[in-house]
C-alpha cells in the first residue's frame, strides 16, 4: 500500500468565529492552493472535466456530478473526496493531504452557503471550461448557422464573367485592391487542369490538339472530356479514400492483408465514375444496409464503417470494441462533420461546443454495428444462380466434405477450447453462450472474439499429421476434382450488419446513465440536445435503423455540414487551399472562411442540383479564377496584401501529390499500364495507377513516405508538402529512378530512333512539362547529351530486365518475378558445383500463386528436368498436387537406394499462403547403407514474429545426385518455361551439406564456408552479384559470360537490351529532368 | 512548408563545389575540414517554438536503448522475495483480476532464477544478467514503476515510441526534431538502428513523424558502406555522370525556383539535394569506426562476438551524439526477441550478455569523454512481464508495473524511483506512465510537454497527448 500514512480525517465540527467573507476567502486559498493546478481556467485544466475556480463550475460540476451544494458538505462531492481513503477517489491523488485544518475549513464555508468571496471573480473571464454551456454566441459561429444562399453579385472587373465563382472572387479582389492574373497558357492550362481532374500528364498530342482548338468553347470542351474520363473517378476516389482511412491490411502487428477490402475502392471509383448524387454516396456508406437493402454498391458501401485497423491476437476484446467504435466516430467526425468530435471523448471540448456527451450520442448511432467479411455484393439473381449451382456441388460432394469435417472436427475442437480460453472469463461467457441468449453488445463482442477462433481454423493443417494427415490430402483432391463445378466465390466485401433490432447502450465511461443517439447540441435548442427520432428498420432488416437515421440528418438540404465541407475540400483541391483552411475541422480553431458568401452558394447550388458533383467541379473548373496564370505581371501588391493568395490573384503552384508524382513518372516513360482498371491491389512496383496498388499500412513504399501520402490510420484531409534529403537522395540515387531515366530514354529513341539531342530534348519536355523547350533549355539539354556521351559509364545504371521489389518486414531489395515471366536468373559457374555431401536450399519468398496444375512453382533448381540425368528443384506444389496442393516440396532425380536412377518427390506437410513473406529452406541428407536419408523443410512466416519456425522431416530414399551440366537457376529452371516462379525472391542461399536449424539464414547471417552460392539482389553490391564471395554472377535466362566490351551503335529500345552510350547520356537528361521541380509542379 | 530549415538556402555554388568534391573522396582532409566548420553549428533560423524556451535544458541529446519484445523486471532490476516464496502458487486473490495476454489467468508464480547484488553504495539491485550495468549504478537512476496501455507489442511499441497504442501520431523521437532540432545539419536529427534484420513490430512506422513534416521522421542506419539507403553514387553512374546531372539538376531548379520567388518551398527543394550532398559527405564517416582505439572497442566489447553487434550499435550512437545527432534509438532484439513467452531463462541470458557490457561500455565512454552529462541513456522496453508464469518456464505481457532506467542528462544517478506491489505486478508507488516518462524525457531536453504543439486538422496536437507530466525529482 501506500506510503503515504492515509490520514483518517473526522468530519470536524464548524470552525467558529470567522466572518463569512474572511471564512470563503480563506477556503478559496485553500482550494486555490490544492486543487487550482488541476481544475482551474488559470492552469487550463479541468480534469474529470471539472473546474473549481468559478462557482458555477463547482455547482453545475464535472463528469460525476454536481460537485457542490451549498449548505450541504455531506452532499458536496469535491469535500467527500478530499475526505475519502479510496485510492481511486481520493483527492488530491498525489501528494500529501489536505490537513483536518485546511478540511474544517473548507466543510465551514459549504455548511455557510459557499459564498463567494468577494476577491475573485464568480466567473472568470474565460468561461470555457465551464462544462455543458453552450451559450448563442457559440450558436452562432458561422458552420453551425444555415447556409444561407447570396444573391449572385454583380461583375466587378470589365473581365469578369458569367460564372457564378468569378462574381464572388472578383467582387472581393476589386475591393482589396487587387487586379487578377491573366489566363494562364494554353500548354500550362492543360497540364495544370488535366494533373487536377484526373491525375495524369497530357499527352503531348492532347496538348497540341488543345493549343491548335482555336474554335470557342476549347477549354470547355476539355473539362467535359477530361470530367467524363476514367482518370477523374481514380483521382478524386484517392480524395475520398483518404478521407476514411482506406487500406489493404489490417495495420497492427501482424499487418494482414485483407484480400476483398478492395472492393471498396472500386465502389468508390464507380460512384464517382457514375457521378452517383453525393447524398446518396454517403447514404450508402453510412447505412447502405439499413437504407438500401439487396443494393450491392450500398453493401460494399458500407465498408466506410470497416476499414479501422485490428490486431489479430488481443486478448482484451473489449478495449479493442471500444477502439474500433472511438475510431468509426472520430472518422465520422472527421469526415461527414467537420468537427473535432475526438477532443470531446474526455471531456467537453475546450474550444467548440461539443460536449463530451455529444460524443457518445454521436457514437450511440453507430455502437450496434456488426463488421462482417462474409456479405456478398450481388444482386438477387446473382445470389440465386450461385446458390443454384453451390447446391448442385454440395450435394455431388456431401460424403467427401462430410468425412473431411469428420477428421477436422476433433482439431476444430481443441483449437476452439484453446482460443476461447484465452480470453478474460466475461468474453468466455459470451461466446458459450448460445447466439440466441446474447445480448446485442455480447454479440459483438463474441463475433470480435470469434476471429481468433477462426484465425486457428485457418491454420489447422500444420497440427493435422500423420494418417489423418494422408487421409485429408487425399480427402481433398478428390474434392478437387469437383472444381470445375463449383461456382467461384462470390463478391465478399467488407461490410457492417446489426445483431439486433435494439441496439446496444451506450454510456460515458465511468458514468452510469445510458446515452441515447442525438445530434450535436449545438444545433439543438435544448442542451443537451434530445435523442433523435429513429424510425425502424425495414420489416426482415434485422437492425436498429438509428444508421439510417443519422444518413438521412446527414443529407437532407438543411445540414449546414454535408455540403460545405464537400465545396471547401473541392476548393482545396483546385485552390490548394480551402476557402477555409481545415478541410476537417470547421472549429474556432481554424479560420472562418474568406469567402464566406461563395462557400455557402456552392454549397446550396450543390443542393440545388441533386447534389450532382461533376457539375460542381465543372462550375470551379471552368472559372476565370481557376484559369489564371501563375505568373502575375505585377506581383507586388499581391504579394504584400494576399501573401498566401488566399483571394487567387493568380495560380499557386503546386507540388503534385505522390500518387501523382508515381504515375507521371511511368506514363511519361511511356509504360504506364492503363488496363488496370480495378480488381485486386497490384503490388507497387508494377507500373499501374497507384490507386489500384495495395496499401499495406506498416509497409509503405519509400516513393510514398518522402512525398506526404497519409499514414491511412485516420482520417485525412490534405497533404502537407515537405522537402527532405532523404526525398533528394531517392529521387537522384534510387535504381527505380535510374530506371524511370532510362526507360524514357528508350522511349526517345523508339520514337525517334534517328533523333538528333535537340529533338529528345524536345521531345523530353513536350512529355513532361507539355511545352517545347526555349532555345537556351534546348541548347543545354543537347549539349549535356552530347557531352555526356563519351563519360557515360561503361554498363546502363539499372538492370533493365531486374525488377525490384521490397518485401513487407524485411530490409533492403528482392527480385519480383512476374507472372508471366519465362526465363529464370541463371547463376553463372554454379554448373560443377559438390552436392554429394548433401545440401541445403534457401530463399525468401513472398509467392503470389500457384499453378492451376500439380506443377511445382520453381524457387531454385539445378539441372533440366530430364529423366534421363540427374536434377532438383525446390518448389511449391500447384493447386492439383497428386499429394498436398500449395506445400513447399522438394523435386528430384537421382541414386536411390535400391540402386536405381529414378524420381524421388518429398513433399513437406508445410502450407505456404499466397502474398505472405516467408523464409523456406530445404536441407537434404542423403541415405547411407547405415541410416535412412532425410530432407528438413523449414518456413517461417516472416509477417509475425509470434509465428514459430515450422520444421517438417521427410524421409528420403536419395543416395546421390550425380553431376549433371547445368547451372543453378532461380525463380524457375532454365529448360521450362512454365515452371516459373510467380512473386518475390529474395536472399537465396545454397550451402553444401545438410544445415541444421540453428544455421540456417534465417537465424544466422554470418558468412560460412559450407555457402556454395549467396544472392541476395541488393543495389549495393550489384542486384546480379553473388554475396558468397564464389562469384556465381546471376544473368537472365543465360550464364552470364565475360564478353569483352564491344560498344554498340544505337541501342534496342526493348527493355533488357543494354543501351549504347549516347543513350546512357540520354538516360541521365531524362532521370535529371525527372528530378526537376517542373515536372513535380504543376503552375 | 512547415519546417522552416528547408528554408535555409545558402550560396550553392561555392559551397556545393566544396561539398561536392570532399562527397567524391577528394581525402580524409576535406572530411575533417568539413566536419570541424559544422559541427555544433546552431541550427540558424530554427524558430522558437512554444513550448521551448521556459525550462533550462539539462540534456543535449537522447539515446534511447529500446529492448523490444519487454524485458523481465523481476529478473533483472526489481527483485521480488514474495514471488520467490509464492512460487508454484496461483496469484493471490488480493492481486485482483489480470488480463494477459496469452491467456494462462491461472499460470502459477515463477520464482526468478537470478543471483542479485545490492550497489554497496547506492543500494540498487542488479541481477546477474547485467553486471556490467549494475556497476554503472551510480549513474543510473532505476524507475521500478512505469505504466502502460498496451497489452500488446503492437500497442505496447506504439505507445512507448508515440505515445498512444494507436497508430497515427508522431514518435518522440519527431517531436525532439521539431521541437529543437539538432545540431548538426549533415546528419538526420534522428536516428534509429537495429541489432538484426527483422522487422520491428509496426515497421518503420514505430520511428515516423505521422502528422508532423516529414523531414522529423527518424531516419534508420544501416551497417554496411551505405548507412542512408540511396545515399551513395551508384557504381553505375560514376563520379563524371553524377555530377553533370547534379549540375544540370540544379540549373533546372534554379531556374524554376526563380519564376517564383515567393515560393520557399522551392528553394527548399535546392536545399534538400544540398544537406543530401553534405548528409554523403558526412554519413559514412560516422559509421566508420576505423579511427576508435583498441581500448574503446574493447569497452564496447566490439573484441566478443557476443556483444559486437550491440557493441558496434552503441559506438555508434555515441559516435551520432558527438556530432550533435539529437535522438538516437536502439532496437534491441528488433522484432519482438526480449518477447520470453518460453524459456525465459535461455531467451534473456542470451540477450542480456549480448546488451550489458555494450551498454555499461555506452555510459563509461560518454562519462570518460564528458558527454554524459549532456547525453540522458534511456533504457527500457515497452512493457515488462508477470510475476506469473507462462508455458512453464516463461513470462507473458505485463503493461501494468515495469522498470526501466535513465542516466546522464542531468539525472541524478544512483537512486531507485517508484516500487511495484511485492509480487511485481503493478506499479505503486510514484507510478509512472509512458506519458510521463515521455514528458521527463523532454523536460531534460528543455521542452515543456504541454507547450509544444503543432497543428493538425485545425487541432493543436502535443507530444504526449494532453497527458503527462515529467517527474522533475529525477534531477535529485
Amino acid at each position: 500500500m501506500s506510503l503515504r500514512p492515509a490520514l483518517i480525517l473526522p468530519l470536524l465540527a464548524a470552525l467558529p468565529g470567522l466572518a463569512a467573507d474572511d471564512l470563503s476567502e480563506k477556503a478559496l486559498s485553500i482550494l486555490d492552493r490544492r486543487c487550482f493546478e488541476c481544475h482551474s481556467h488559470s492552469a487550463g485544466k479541468n480534469k474529470g472535466g471539472l473546474v473549481m475556480d468559478a462557482a458555477q463550475g463547482l455547482t453545475v460540476g464535472g463528469d460525476s456530478g454536481t460537485a457542490l451544494v451549498a449548505g450541504k458538505p455531506e452532499e458536496s462531492l469535491f469535500l467527500q473526496r478530499i475526505l475519502s481513503t479510496d485510492e481511486d477517489e481520493m483527492m488530491p491523488p498525489k501528494g500529501d493531504r489536505l490537513t483536518a485544518e485546511e478540511v474544517a475549513t473548507i466543510k465551514s464555508w459549504v455548511s455557510a452557503g459557499a459564498k463567494w468571496p468577494a476577491s475573485r471573480a464568480a466567473k472568470p473571464v474565460s468561461g470555457k471550461y465551464l462544462p455543458g454551456r453552450i451559450n448563442d454566441e457559440d450558436r452562432s459561429w458561422w458552420a453551425y448557422r444555415p447556409v444561407v444562399r447570396t444573391e449572385v453579385p454583380a461583375p466587378a472587373l470589365p473581365s469578369t464573367g458569367s460564372n457564378p465563382v468569378d462574381r464572388f472572387i472578383d467582387q472581393r479582389l476589386t475591393k482589396e485592391g487587387l487586379t487578377p492574373a491573366p489566363e494562364a497558357a494554353r500548354t500550362a492550362l492543360i497540364r495544370r487542369v488535366t494533373f487536377d481532374v484526373t491525375g495524369l500528364p497530357p499527352t503531348p498530342e492532347e496538348v497540341e490538339a488543345f493549343v491548335k482548338d482555336a474554335a470557342p468553347g476549347a477549354y470547355e470542351r476539355l473539362v467535359d472530356r477530361l470530367l467524363a474520363s476514367r482518370g477523374f473517378a481514380e483521382r478524386n476516389a484517392r480524395v475520398w479514400l483518404d478521407l476514411v482511412r482506406y487500406a489493404d491490411s489490417d495495420g497492427f502487428r501482424a499487418d494482414d492483408y485483407r484480400p476483398t477490402a478492395w472492393r471498396f475502392r472500386d465502389y468508390v471509383i464507380r460512384s464517382l465514375h457514375a457521378n452517383k448524387p453525393y447524398d446518396r454516396f454517403l447514404q450508402e456508406q453510412v447505412a447502405g444496409d439499413e437504407l438500401f437493402p439487396g443494393d450491392p454498391d450500398a453493401l460494399t458501401g458500407t465498408g466506410f464503417l470497416h476499414h479501422w485497423i485490428y490486431e489479430y491476437n488481443l486478448r482484451d476484446a473489449r478495449g479493442q470494441w471500444t477502439t474500433i467504435l472511438n475510431d468509426v466516430t472520430d472518422t465520422v467526425g472527421d469526415a461527414l462533420l467537420g468537427a473535432g468530435m475526438q477532443c470531446a471523448r474526455c471531456h467537453d471540448h475546450k474550444f467548440d461546443p461539443i460536449l463530451q456527451r455529444d460524443y457518445f450520442a454521436l457514437r450511440a448511432f453507430f455502437s450496434n454495428i456488426l463488421p462482417v467479411e462474409d456479405r456478398a455484393a450481388w444482386t438477387k439473381e446473382e445470389a440465386e444462380t450461385h446458390a443454384r449451382k453451390l447446391a448442385v456441388w454440395e450435394k455431388k460432394t456431401a460424403a467427401i466434405r462430410e468425412e473431411i469435417a469428420k477428421i477436422e472436427q476433433p482439431y476444430r475442437d481443441k483449437a476452439t477450447t484453446r482460443s476461447v480460453g484465452m480470453f478474460p472469463e466475461d468474453i468466455q461467457a459470451m461466446i458459450n453462450k448460445p447466439a440466441a441468449e446474447r445480448a446485442p453488445v455480447e454479440a459483438q463482442l463474441a463475433a470480435l472474439a470469434w476471429r481468433q477462433v477462426d484465425y486457428e481454423f485457418a491454420r489447422l493443417d500444420r497440427v493435422i499429421k500423420g494418417e489423418n494427415r494422408t487421409r485429408l490430402d487425399d480427402l481433398r483432391k478428390q474434392l478437387a476434382t469437383f472444381d470445375a463445378e463449383k461456382p467461384e466465390e462470390p463478391p465478399y466485401v467488407l461490410a457492417v450488419r446489426e445483431p439486433a433490432r435494439t441496439a446496444s447502450p451506450v454510456t460515458i465511461p465511468k458514468k452510469d446513465a445510458a446515452i441515447e443517439p442525438a445530434f450535436l447540441s449545438v444545433l439543438s435548442k435544448t442542451v443537451p440536445a434530445a435523442p433523435a427520432v429513429i424510425p425502424p428498420a425495414p420489416e426482415g432488416v434485422e437492425s436498429s435503423g438509428r444508421r439510417a437515421a443519422f444518413a438521412r440528418w446527414l443529407t437532407q438540404p438543411e445540414n449546414p455540414f454535408t455540403a460545405r465541407l464537400a465545396m471547401n475540400r473541392l476548393w482545396q483541391q483546385y485552390f490548394r487551399r480551402g476557402l477555409t483552411p481545415y478541410a476537417s475541422d470547421f472549429g474556432r480553431l481554424g479560420e472562418p472562411p474568406s469567402h464566406p458568401e461563395l462557400l455557402d452558394w456552392l454549397a446550396s447550388e450543390f443542393v440545388r442540383l441533386g447534389w450532382d458533383v461533376k457539375a460542381m467541379h465543372r462550375l470551379v473548373l471552368t472559372s476565370a479564377a481557376y484559369r489564371r496564370s501563375s505568373d502575375h505581371p505585377d506581383p507586388s501588391a499581391g504579394r504584400t496584401k494576399d501573401p498566401l493568395n488566399v483571394l487567387v490573384w493568380r495560380f499557386q503552384p503546386q507540388r503534385l501529390e505522390a500518387e501523382q508524382i508515381r504515375d507521371a513518372l511511368f506514363a511519361a516513360c511511356g509504360d504506364l499500364d492503363a488496363k488496370k482498371q480495378g480488381g485486386e491491389g497490384a503490388l507497387f512496383s508494377e507500373p499501374v495507377r497507384s490507386v489500384y496498388t495495395r496499401a499495406i499500412r506498416n509497409n509503405r513504399d519509400p516513393l510514398m513516405d518522402v512525398f506526404d501520402a497519409p499514414e491511412w490510420f485516420n482520417s485525412s484531409s490534405s497533404r502537407p508538402v515537405t522537402t527532405t534529403p532523404i526525398q533528394s537522395l531517392l529521387l537522384l540515387n534510387s535504381p527505380f529512378m535510374l530506371k524511370r531515366g532510362e526507360t524514357m530514354a528508350r522511349r526517345l529513341r523508339a520514337e525517334l530512333p534517328a533523333g538528333t539531342p535537340e529533338q529528345h530534348v524536345a521531345r523530353a519536355y513536350a512529355l513532361l512539362h507539355a511545352r517545347a523547350p526555349s532555345p537556351k533549355e534546348t541548347a543545354r539539354g543537347a549539349a549535356f547529351i552530347r557531352a555526356n556521351t563519351k563519360a557515360a559509364p561503361e554498363k546502363a545504371a539499372a538492370t533493365a530486365a531486374f525488377n525490384p521489389e521490397k518485401i513487407p518486414n524485411r530490409d533492403g531489395q528482392a527480385a519480383r518475378l512476374d507472372m508471366d515471366h519465362r526465363t529464370p536468373l541463371v547463376a553463372a559457374g554454379t554448373e560443377g558445383l559438390d552436392f554429394s555431401k548433401g545440401f541445403t536450399v534457401e530463399a525468401v519468398i513472398v509467392p503470389r500463386s500457384v499453378s492451376d496444375s500439380g506443377a511445382l512453382r520453381v524457387i531454385v533448381a539445378k539441372g533440366s528436368g530430364s529423366s534421363k540425368e540427374s536434377y532438383w528443384q525446390l518448389g511449391i506444389t500447384g493447386m492439383r498436387s497428386r499429394r498436398a496442393p500449395m506445400v513447399l516440396a522438394l523435386q528430384a532425380f537421382g541414386t536411390l537406394k535400391d540402386g536405381s536412377f529414378s524420381e524421388a518427390v518429398h513433399f513437406s506437410g508445410l502450407r505456404i499462403e499466397m502474398n505472405k513473406p516467408y523464409f523456406v529452406s530445404a536441407a537434404v541428407r542423403y541415405a547411407t547403407p547405415g541410416s535412412a536419408g532425410e530432407v528438413t523443410f523449414a518456413v517461417k512466416d516472416l509477417s509475425n514474429d509470434d509465428e514459430p519456425l515450422l520444421v517438417d522431416k521427410v524421409a528420403s530414399g536419395l543416395v546421390a545426385l550425380p553431376d549433371n551440366p547445368h547451372p543453378v537457376s532461380l525463380g524457375g529452371r532454365a529448360s521450362s518455361s512454365t515452371s516459373g516462379f510467380h512473386g518475390a525472391l529474395d536472399d537465396v542461399r545454397i550451402s553444401s551439406g545438410a544445415l541444421g536449424t540453428g544455421d540456417l539464414l534465417f537465424t544466422s547471417e554470418d558468412p560460412s564456408p559450407r555457402t556454395m552460392g549467396f544472392w541476395r539482389f541488393e543495389n549495393k553490391v550489384g542486384v546480379m552479384s553473388d554475396s558468397s564471395g564464389r562469384g556465381h554472377l546471376l544473368s537472365m535466362g543465360m550464364p552470364a559470360a565475360n564478353k569483352p566490351g564491344k560498344t554498340e551503335a544505337r541501342s534496342d529500345s526493348k527493355p533488357g537490351a543494354p543501351l549504347s552510350p549516347a543513350d546512357r547520356a540520354l538516360a541521365a537528361f531524362c532521370h535529371a529532368m525527372l528530378n526537376g521541380s517542373e515536372f513535380l509542379y504543376v503552375e | 512548408m512547415n519546417d522552416p530549415r528547408c528554408h535555409r538556402y545558402e550560396k550553392p555554388r561555392s559551397r556545393r563545389d566544396f561539398l561536392f568534391n570532399a562527397g567524391l573522396g577528394v581525402g580524409s582532409m576535406a572530411f575533417t575540414d568539413l566536419l570541424a566548420r559544422d559541427l555544433r553549428v546552431p541550427a540558424a533560423g530554427t524558430p522558437k517554438r512554444d513550448g521551448i524556451g521556459s525550462i533550462a535544458p539539462r540534456a543535449k541529446s537522447v539515446i534511447f536503448l529500446f529492448m523490444e519484445g519487454g524485458p523481465s523486471q523481476m529478473d533483472l532490476l526489481d527483485p521480488k522475495p514474495l514471488l520467490q516464496k509464492l512460487a508454484g502458487q496461483r496469484l493471490p486473490e488480493s492481486f485482483g483480476k489480470v488480463i494477459t495476454a496469452m491467456g494462462e489467468v491461472g499460470a502459477p508464480l515463477l520464482a526468478s532464477k537470478r543471483e542479485w547484488t545490492r550497489h554497496a553504495k547506492t543500494g540498487q539491485w542488479f541481477s546477474d544478467w547485467i553486471p556490467h550495468i549494475g556497476g554503472c549504478s551510480e549513474d543510473i537512476a532505476v524507475i521500478r514503476s512505469c505504466k502502460s496501455d498496451g497489452l500488446n507489442h503492437s500497442a505496447g511499441v506504439c505507445q512507448m515510441n508515440t505515445g498512444s497504442i494507436i497508430a497515427g501520431k508522431p514518435s518522440l523521437g519527431s517531436w525532439v526534431s521539431y521541437g529543437i532540432g539538432s545540431e548538426n545539419r549533415n546528419l538526420p536529427d534522428f536516428v534509429v538502428m537495429q541489432d538484426n534484420q527483422s522487422s520491428v513490430v509496426n515497421g518503420p512506422r514505430t520511428w515516423g513523424s505521422a502528422f508532423l513534416p516529414a523531414v522529423h521522421q527518424g531516419v534508420r542506419i544501416q551497417g554496411g558502406t551505405e548507412p542512408i539507403p540511396d545515399l551513395l553514387t551508384p557504381d553505375a553512374v560514376g563520379p563524371e555522370m553524377q555530377r553533370a546531372k547534379l549540375d544540370l539538376i540544379g540549373e533546372l531548379n534554379r531556374d524554376y525556383a526563380g519564376r517564383f520567388p515567393d515560393q520557399s518551398e522551392l528553394s527548399a527543394r535546392l536545399a534538400g539535394y544540398e544537406m543530401a550532398f553534405r548528409m554523403q559527405a558526412e554519413a559514412p564517416g560516422v559509421v566508420d569506426l576505423n579511427g576508435e582505439t583498441e581500448a574503446t572497442r574493447k569497452l564496447y566489447g566490439l573484441d566478443d562476438k557476443t556483444t559486437e553487434t550491440m557493441g558496434r550499435l552503441c559506438l555508434l550512437s555515441r559516435r551520432m551524439v558527438e556530432r550533435g545527432v539529437r535522438f538516437v534509438q536502439i532496437f534491441h532484439g528488433a522484432g519482438s526477441k526480449w518477447d520470453a513467452h518460453a524459456k525465459i531463462e535461455d531467451n534473456h541470458s542470451k540477450l542480456c550478455a549480448s546488451m550489458d557490457k555494450p551498454v555499461a561500455g555506452l555510459l563509461k565512454d560518454l562519462k570518460s569523454r564528458g558527454l554524459l552529462d549532456e547525453t540522458l541513456v534511456v533504457w527500457g522496453g515497452e512493457f515488462g512481464r508477470t510475476p506469473m508464469s507462462e508455458k512453464g518456464d516463461g513470462r507473458d505481457h505485463n503493461p501494468t508495473g515495469f522498470s526501466m532506467w535513465m542516466a546522464g542528462g542531468g539525472v541524478k544517478g544512483g537512486q531507485t524511483i517508484g516500487s511495484t506491489d511485492e509480487l511485481g505486478l503493478r506499479a505503486q508507488e510514484t507510478p509512472l506512465h509512458v506519458h510521463d516518462l515521455h514528458a521527463t524525457i523532454l523536460w531534460l531536453l528543455g521542452i515543456d510537454n504541454m507547450g509544444l504543439t503543432y497543428r493538425y486538422k485545425g487541432r493543436p496536437e502535443r507530444p504526449t497527448q494532453n497527458e503527462g507530466e515529467p517527474y522533475k525529482k529525477i534531477v535529485g
